[in-house]
């Protein structure tokens, strides 16, 4: 699904915040990006949905190799990829279900099934009775499942989500994971780059550490602990 | 039934745009109604110069001066040639109305005349061109074609007014079209200015329509809707005000002109030039925000 090949990406005048980055995200999987501030979790994120270009190696997402990708087909490839952030991006002078309807008015879908989609999102991310609410009357946590609904409300098969519980205390922060957990469940491969350990030791996926650019590791816990016991 | 939904959905997003920044479309929107004033203006100047051509024009007869010796059978030969030539009317002056023509225009002095021992004048024939010949080039070949005929000695129209009157209805028609292409460029830079200002205050919409997956066109399209919102309605100011001048001014300037306009000639903008100038409001305003939207995109 996600291929990454010796990647580098280095701004001017800095050093490579991606050095020889080499990973593939499977079909499916939910991966942690973790590693210190600096690290490149958010670049690496960048890099999926195009919002960067490496400076060296190759991206494949979805078999498309990005760093070839031309510049009018990046939107399309963005349809199939969700992305959730720390500050939310929410439109503040929009409704809640103006906020998730509005990556189905990108695609053209009619105002009856548009009304209809984003009412059964917002069901599913338990904010129904909110669709008519400001974001700025919610909660973080509430505002943050706002935000994965508009992620999801086009049924991306990729979601990428940066830091999504750094504004968030510990009670919203679990209800977001369990929340992103589902979504994983249901078949959406879920990328989340986090420096939060105590998420890493909860959820016990498989994660991927950066440190200076680089890979540091690259460990499934329970796969592991799966061959272990297998012997 | 997709191109249908984003087609309102533009819409909506336009006149959400507009009511978001009120300020700064009517900003635009006085802007081009300005120019759009100034550009109507000149218009109807040309046009009333165009009538003042060819009011004169039309009054302007075609005199042929036959030669010395000439008889009046000989004038009415000619004055018949003519007439069937131009379909015009041609009337014979006989050198004695000639004389006493003279001698009327030339009131106080008239009276030298009498003591003349001949009168030197010869026959003449005065013909009323129809409309197809009353420009300069048809009036000009029309009286070298007359001086090429046996019994004539000379032909004279009055070229000099008609082609001065002509050359300042040209004159005005070219300044005005510099005028408003430059005008019309700077103020696409202010439309555009202006604009910008409405598209920065909606960037992190913009963001976002790009993180899902919007195209360029998508992004721009809303932008140019408003762009040829503000274009129609500024013109449809101008267009307001012009109809208000004419309705002020029009008929002082008709009373000053009576005597040289043709009958009938409307000085409040025709059908023609509302359309000219809506469709040129659409352009300024369409060309102000793809300039700006285009800025916005490469950034």
């Amino acid at each position: 699904m996600i291929q990454m090949f010796h990647v580098y990406k280095a701004y001017a005048n800095a050093p490579p915040c991606l050095s020889d980055v080499t990973l593939q995200i499977e079909k499916g999987e939910f991966v942690f990006v973790t590693g210190p501030s600096g690290a490149g979790k958010t670049t690496l994120l960048k890099l999926i949905f195009c919002a960067e270009r490496p400076t060296d190696g190759q991206v494949l997402v979805e078999g498309r190799n990005l760093s070839r990708i031309k510049s009018s087909a990046i939107p399309f490839l963005r349809r199939n990829i969700g992305v959730v952030f720390q500050d939310f991006k929410l439109l503040t002078h929009r409704t809640v279900a103006e906020n998730v309807a509005f990556t189905l008015h990108v695609l053209g879908v009619s105002k009856v099934e548009c009304e209809e989609r984003v009412r059964k999102m917002l069901k599913r991310v338990g904010l129904a009775h909110k669709a008519d609410c400001l974001p700025q009357r919610l909660s973080g946590g509430e505002q943050q499942r706002v935000v994965i609904a508009r992620a999801l409300v086009n049924e991306p098969t990729i979601l990428l989500a940066d830091e999504p519980t750094g504004n968030l205390d510990p009670e919203l922060t679990v209800e977001i994971m369990d929340l992103l957990c589902g979504v994983n469940v249901r078949g959406t491969t879920v990328v989340v780059a986090t420096h939060d350990a105590s998420l890493l030791a909860r959820y016990r996926k498989r994660t991927i550490r950066l440190d200076g650019g680089f890979v540091a590791f690259d460990r499934n816990e329970l796969k592991e602990r799966v061959w272990m016991a297998a012997g | 039934m997709r191109a249908l939904a984003k087609t309102a959905y533009f819409w909506k997003s336009a006149v959400q745009g507009v009511q978001r920044t009120p300020l700064i479309h009517l900003l635009a929107v006085i802007t081009i109604a300005i120019v759009l004033l100034a550009a109507g203006l000149v218009r109807s100047s040309v046009q009333l110069l165009d009538s003042l051509t060819e009011t004169i024009g039309g009054d302007v007869e075609l005199t042929i001066y036959l030669k010395e010796g000439a008889t009046e059978s000989d004038a009415a030969d000619v004055a018949r040639t003519l007439e069937s030539r131009t379909r015009g009317s041609a009337v014979v002056v006989s050198p004695q109305a000639a004389l006493a023509r003279l001698r009327a225009e030339l009131r106080g002095v008239g009276d030298v005349l009498t003591d003349l021992p001949s009168n030197p004048l010869p026959y003449s024939v005065q013909l009323r061109v129809a409309p197809g010949f009353r420009t300069t080039d048809a009036l000009r070949s029309l009286a070298a074609e007359a001086k090429a005929m046996p019994a004539i000695q000379d032909a004279d129209y009055g070229e000099e007014a008609v082609a001065r009157l002509a050359a300042i209805a040209r004159a005005v028609r070219y300044a005005g079209l510099v005028g408003f292409t430059v005008i019309g460029l700077a103020t696409v830079f202010i439309v555009a200015a202006t604009l910008q200002l409405a598209i920065y205050a909606r960037r992190d919409e913009i963001e976002i329509q790009k993180l899902v997956g919007a195209t360029d066109r998508f992004v721009k399209a809303p932008f140019l809707v408003e762009g040829a919102l503000q274009g129609l309605v500024g013109a449809a100011l101008a267009l307001a005000a012009l109809w208000a001048f004419s309705a002020l001014v029009g008929p002082r300037l008709q009373l000053l002109f009576a005597f040289v306009l043709r009958p009938g000639t409307e000085l409040s903008p025709n059908p023609s030039v509302a359309w000219e100038l809506l469709l040129a409001g659409c352009a300024l305003g369409l060309s102000g925000s793809f300039v700006a939207v285009g800025r916005l995109l490469r950034t």
